[in-house]
């Protein structure tokens, strides 16, 4: 069984049939590329992974488990962290309070503990305060950590984004359009930065309408169109697939 | 370069950098570093002088009641605070939990014979046990929808209230319960009463700064924000509003009990849908999202109810007016309000310091 396999899924919107029977395998500690249109079904397989919405039929299994009817929470629990297309930063605390709440999981303390500051909620709490700097130094953020998240820059906050995503130490992370509103150089970086956390072990699912860094990081793409999978394998086999170009790539070329 | 004139110093900045100088000696801190809050500082110092030293310095009782009042309210605001302020989840049944308090304390002492102090415990713990019943199902609504649902509970309390008579007394209510007493030194003095419930708001102003600091208040902002992006980091989400809800359930508890020593007496009126309301605009007054804030917004609401008791009929039309002049230059809350003038000012010289760098 693989790392991360969706079962011929079925999604329907009131009537519009978003999915259908979509089946997607991903192989632990990979790059996995998902493009295609807008309106393919992208996001709304993102969802269904992370458990904010449920299929109409279909199973999703993850590392063994089955994951269809879990509660989003209980799904990260198990490993999958994500960001979001709209962004969904928390704008309200500071950009180091952003990543250290990615940790909350992994910190110990409930509500009286943490309320009467006993000593090793003070020592969870010093280290996550030192592993968020890493996170942000590894982001290149570090110089705004005391920043509220909505002080920053577009770009910056989807980086924090996958910061939060990175700091609950997950297995699979869903990135949904990472690269969208950055600028060429920010892309670059991007490319690089994903490439080093798949080689840290983690397996990523990746969203982009940015074809140039898809075909450059991705190890295997899958290409969604009208709610099918399209076409699946490596990028040359992707770029060359004559349904592909067809469906896509010719579209977006017509549209620019 | 399209605001470049918002930028520039101008003359009249000067009217109110000075003052706000003096004003960013005492009030808390904009929200820059997020460690800063909780530590203590010389500002939390002279917090606290000038709570004790005040009672002394003005000998007047009809002060020290007031503030004894002030004190309960903000018990009540600062316990909202975590539910409304941080976690960003609207309740107008507040008093329902302040009035568990108070009739827990009320039936326990006067038909018991219980302690006070133990009275006390199990105001907060009555408190905190009916807000995990009532939050179980309840807060899986939102927005308008938890509003009246939780506007409902409050109504539902004061009618079985005023209708068992047996229990609390009906609308007449119960008298006669005892001072707070500790050790058998019994707090009968307003002056001893402001002393008691400072100490107690103290304590549990400790509790919250803590409570903020750490995983759980990055927990309630997250939730505020956005849901999603919480359970995506394996937030419970429904398990951290209960626990706000009954944690400010508790406070509210906490401040039943002393209102019904202070007041030796507890009746239905005191725990109505305006003493609710009156709560919440303490909270919204004072900052969301903000601890001195509330605390603030009560001392103020207390001693502006006070002063316009004196006019009588006109006291509501005049309330009205203040709150909404208030709402209209502070609309998101006193305290964060000044905050934000203060990270204006801190940011427009950190840029003034970039900007000479560069030229240079």
């Amino acid at each position: 069984m693989s790392f991360l396999s969706v079962e011929e899924i079925i999604k329907n919107y009131d009537g519009v049939r978003a999915l259908n029977q979509v089946s997607l395998h991903v192989q632990k500690g990979i790059i996995k590329g998902l493009i295609g249109p807008n309106g393919a079904g992208k996001t709304t397989l993102f969802h269904l992974i992370s458990g904010m919405e449920r299929p109409a039929s279909g199973k999703i299994y993850f590392k063994g488990t089955d994951i269809t009817s879990m509660e989003p929470c209980e799904i990260s629990l198990l490993g999958v962290g994500r960001t979001f297309q709209t962004l969904q930063i928390w704008g309200n605390m500071t950009v180091v309070e952003n990543v250290m709440a990615g940790m909350h999981t992994r910190i110990k303390g409930g509500f009286l503990s943490c309320g009467l500051w006993l000593p090793w909620v003070k020592r969870a709490e010093e280290e996550a305060l030192k592993e968020a700097k890493e996170i942000l130094e590894f982001l290149g953020l570090l110089g705004r950590w005391k920043w509220l998240a909505s002080q920053l820059s577009f770009g910056q906050q989807k980086i924090l984004e996958m910061g939060r995503a990175i700091a609950m130490k997950p297995e699979l992370i869903l990135l949904d359009e990472p690269a969208a509103g950055l600028t060429a150089t920010e892309v670059r970086q991007l490319a690089e930065r994903i490439s080093q956390i798949r080689d840290s072990g983690v397996t990523i699912l990746v969203v982009e309408h940015h074809m140039g860094m898809v075909m450059e990081i991705a190890d295997e793409i899958a290409v969604l169109n009208n709610g099918e999978l399209i076409a699946e394998g490596t990028p040359d086999v992707v770029r060359r697939d004559s349904q592909v170009i067809e469906a896509y790539l010719k579209s977006t070329r017509a549209d620019a | 370069m399209v605001d470049s004139n918002q930028r520039e110093f101008r003359k009249r900045d000067l009217f109110y950098v000075v003052p706000l100088w003096f004003l960013s000696l005492i009030l808390p801190d904009p929200h820059l570093d997020h460690r800063k809050e909780s530590r203590f500082r010389w500002r939390d110092l002279f917090y606290l002088g000038a709570l004790l030293l005040l009672p002394l310095m003005w000998p007047d009782t009809h002060l020290h009641h007031l503030m004894v009042l002030a004190g309960i309210n903000a018990i009540l605001a600062l316990g909202l605070s975590l539910f409304l302020g941080y976690t960003g989840q609207i309740s107008l049944g507040h008093a329902a939990f302040f009035g568990t308090g108070a009739y827990t304390t009320a039936i326990l002492t006067t038909r018991y014979a219980f302690p006070t102090l133990v009275a006390f415990l199990a105001s907060a713990l009555a408190a905190a046990a009916l807000a995990y019943l009532i939050g179980k199902p309840i807060l899986k609504l939102k927005g308008y929808f938890l509003a009246l649902a939780t506007l409902g509970f409050g109504e539902i309390f004061l009618v079985i209230v005023r209708e068992s008579p047996n229990l609390t007394g009906g609308v007449i209510g119960i008298f006669g319960i005892p001072w707070f007493s500790l050790a058998g030194f019994s707090f009968d003095t307003y002056l001893k009463q402001y002393y008691l419930i400072w100490g107690v708001l103290i304590g549990l102003l400790l509790f919250s700064k803590n409570l903020i600091r750490s995983k759980m208040g990055r927990a309630f902002l997250a939730v505020a924000a956005s849901e999603d992006a919480a359970s995506t980091v394996g937030m419970k989400v429904a398990q951290i509003k209960i626990g706000a809800f009954v944690l400010g359930a508790a406070f509210a508890g906490f401040a039943g009990s002393l209102f019904a020593c202070v007041m030796s007496t507890a009746n239905p009126e005191a725990f109505s849908l305006s003493l609710s309301i009156l709560i919440i605009m303490m909270v919204i007054l004072g900052g969301m999202g903000n601890l001195y804030g509330p605390i603030a917004g009560a001392i103020l609401l207390t001693w502006l109810v006070d002063i316009l008791g004196k006019y009588q009929e006109y006291s509501l039309p005049i309330y009205g007016l203040i709150l909404i002049l208030l709402l209209i230059s502070f609309p998101d809350g006193i305290g964060t309000r000044l905050n934000i003038r203060l990270i204006y000012l801190i940011s427009y010289w950190g840029r003034k310091k970039r900007r000479e760098r560069v030229e240079l």
